[in-house]
């Protein structure tokens, strides 16, 4: 117990969360006098994961896509699909943003890569800077539901569920998300008079023909999967040699000599979640050896009884664990603890897993740790206390979704 | 003589940083290649080899402890930053030296762990992708992981002499 309060104390000090999930799980083992060995035996355990390539290899394509213009000509082509209708460059801003999302994982490179053209433009185009400051930060994080996102990738790899039905699952859930925001976007912006663009045919022709190359990205990942044509580290694969090929060989965007730094500046995020699955392996394998599970479910049956109030405290807790722990320490430490509870309250694990990664989605956005609101706080020089603020309507929406998601699992399974 | 010493540690920093770089680019580059061929085996000529699968698991493996080392040099570990994000920077250096060593600690002994492993299984003569020793694989594991603890414990070095010189390191850590 009070190896536990240091151990918490460590970890809220800033200590790596690896070596806190370490040291937990070390002290489990020597309780249950296993050998200390067995960690490092569970960390090699991830190399034998399914499909655990695909989570470096998006990675690094994503690291790829936003060095290059291709944020650029992405921004160019949705304005000009897109522009025309009311409220349309916050439209843009938030298709542009999930969709580049979903492609590079969810580390904060959208705010970085995309915020910084979306802002001015936003700006530019007369809309309010407190109302372009949240919406570029609270669409940084959206597209995590759709595929390929990195955190459908590592729930299915923990959960064992299969990857291509929650990408399936993810698309209805992630569009009520896009749908509730552009509502709100295109309401906001109909109260101040946005003069409207025309749609231009000869824009559009421009703008793909600028896209040409990217282009087939899209069909050939999404096409590849949804078809069941490639596995997800296949599609993983041929995403990062042909945008290697693209942004270095043949638009030269990305000079050769700069492509090592791009490759260590997307591997040090991949190797700080990979070891910290490696780490929770051990501490989550120990602990449900040791009935942990079973242990919670039983405390919780004396007060929770239905689905809809276990539901209920789930959203609760996992809006606390989104504000204070990123999502993928959070997808690996807690999914394997929770999936057998949720099971005995009748709730799918594709279902889990969608509420799971939306409710994370809002801790990126809440106080006091919320990535994106220090990384646009930092990349757009605003006071944190301002974000926040400017946020907020953002997040009752997002929120108002969640809890739409959760309550409603058929738009979840629908696709299945 | 500390100048001497400096000198040393700098240029042993600039030869680590080009090391890990260059492992990271052959392992990613080969992971790459490893998966797009054995797709074009798969589509076009229906076969494939076992090998490749192992060796490509293998290799998101040593990627990971890589790159590990990597992010413990640039300070890029996934922490819960609460603190440093509220408490001025004066005072968040104190608990950082505390976690920082207590990392150090964690990885030296995690080291030994691996250490012990390998020697396991010299011993009992486990072999990767059919005939590879599994312990000439797994080596980098002990190894990485003592050079983890060499970075964490240059940070919680960097920590004590901030503040014992008194003067608050404003610029960022990041890389």
């Amino acid at each position: 117990m009070i190896m536990a309060v240091i151990l918490l104390v460590l970890a809220v000090f800033g200590a790596p969360l690896f070596t806190i999930i370490a040291a937990s799980a070390m002290l489990g083992y020597v309780k249950e006098e296993i050998d200390l060995m067995a960690i490092v035996i569970e960390v090699i355990g991830i190399s034998s994961l399914p499909f655990l390539s695909a989570i470096p290899l998006f990675t690094f394509a994503g690291y790829v896509l936003s060095e290059s213009n291709a944020p650029k000509r992405l921004v160019r082509l949705t304005r000009a699909l897109l522009g025309w209708m009311p409220g349309g460059l916050a439209l843009v801003s938030l298709a542009a943003c999930a969709f580049f999302t979903a492609f590079t994982g969810a580390s904060g490179v959208t705010i970085i890569a995309l915020g910084a053209i979306l802002y001015p433009a936003l700006q530019q185009d007369g809309y309010p800077d407190r109302f372009n400051l949240g919406l570029v930060t609270s669409a940084g994080s959206l597209g995590l539901l759709f595929a390929p996102s990195l955190p459908l990738i590592l729930y299915g790899v923990i959960s064992n569920v299969s990857i291509d039905s929650l990408f399936r699952a993810g698309i209805l859930p992630g569009m009520l998300m896009l749908l509730l925001l552009s509502g709100y976007s295109m309401w906001t912006s109909g109260k101040s008079d946005q003069p409207l663009r025309r749609f231009s045919f000869k824009e559009l022709a421009g703008a793909l023909r600028e896209s040409i190359w990217e282009l087939p990205l899209p069909f050939v990942v999404l096409g590849g999967i949804y078809s069941g044509y490639f596995a997800v580290s296949e599609a993983a694969a041929v995403t990062a040699l042909y945008v290697l090929i693209v942004e270095v060989l043949v638009l030269k965007e990305i000079k050769l000599s700069k492509l090592p730094q791009v490759m260590r500046e997307s591997m040090l995020l991949v190797g700080g979640i990979l070891i910290i699955l490696g780490m929770s392996l051990a501490s989550t394998n120990y602990m449900i050896d040791a009935g942990v599970p079973q242990q919670l479910l039983a405390y919780m049956s004396d007060f929770v009884s239905s689905q809809a109030s276990f539901l209920f405290l789930l959203l609760i807790f996992l809006l606390i664990l989104g504000a204070i722990l990123d999502i993928f320490s959070a997808i690996v430490l807690i999914v394997p603890l929770i999936l057998p509870i949720a099971a005995q309250y009748g709730v799918d694990e594709v279902h889990l897993g969608i509420v799971f990664l939306a409710a994370m989605q809002l801790g990126y956005l809440t106080p006091p740790v919320g990535l994106n609101l220090f990384i646009a706080s930092y990349r757009f020089d605003k006071p944190i206390m301002h974000v926040y603020s400017a946020t907020f309507p953002f997040l009752v929406i997002l929120m108002l979704s969640v809890i739409i998601i959760t309550y409603w699992p058929t738009l979840s399974l629908w696709l299945l | 003589m500390t100048g001497l010493i400096r000198g040393w540690l700098d240029r042993l920093d600039r030869w680590g940083t080009a090391a890990e770089n260059a492992v990271l680019v052959l392992l990613l580059t080969t992971m790459i290649l490893l998966a797009v061929g054995q797709i074009v085996l798969r589509v076009f000529f229906s076969v494939g080899f076992v090998w490749a699968d192992e060796l490509i698991s293998l290799t998101v493996l040593w990627v990971a402890i890589v790159a590990s080392v990597a992010a413990a040099r640039s300070d890029r570990h996934l922490r819960i930053d609460a603190l440093s994000n509220f408490v001025a920077e004066k005072y968040a250096r104190f608990p950082r030296i505390i976690v920082d060593g207590f990392a150090a600690g964690m990885c030296l002994f995690l080291g030994w762990q691996a250490f012990r492993y390998i020697q396991l299984l010299k011993e009992f003569e486990d072999v990767v992708l059919t005939d590879i020793p599994a312990w000439i694989a797994f080596a980098i594991i002990p190894i990485s992981f003592v050079l983890m603890a060499y970075r964490f414990l240059l940070l919680a070095g960097k920590g004590v002499l901030s503040v014992i010189s008194g003067d608050v390191d404003t610029e960022s850590v990041q890389s």
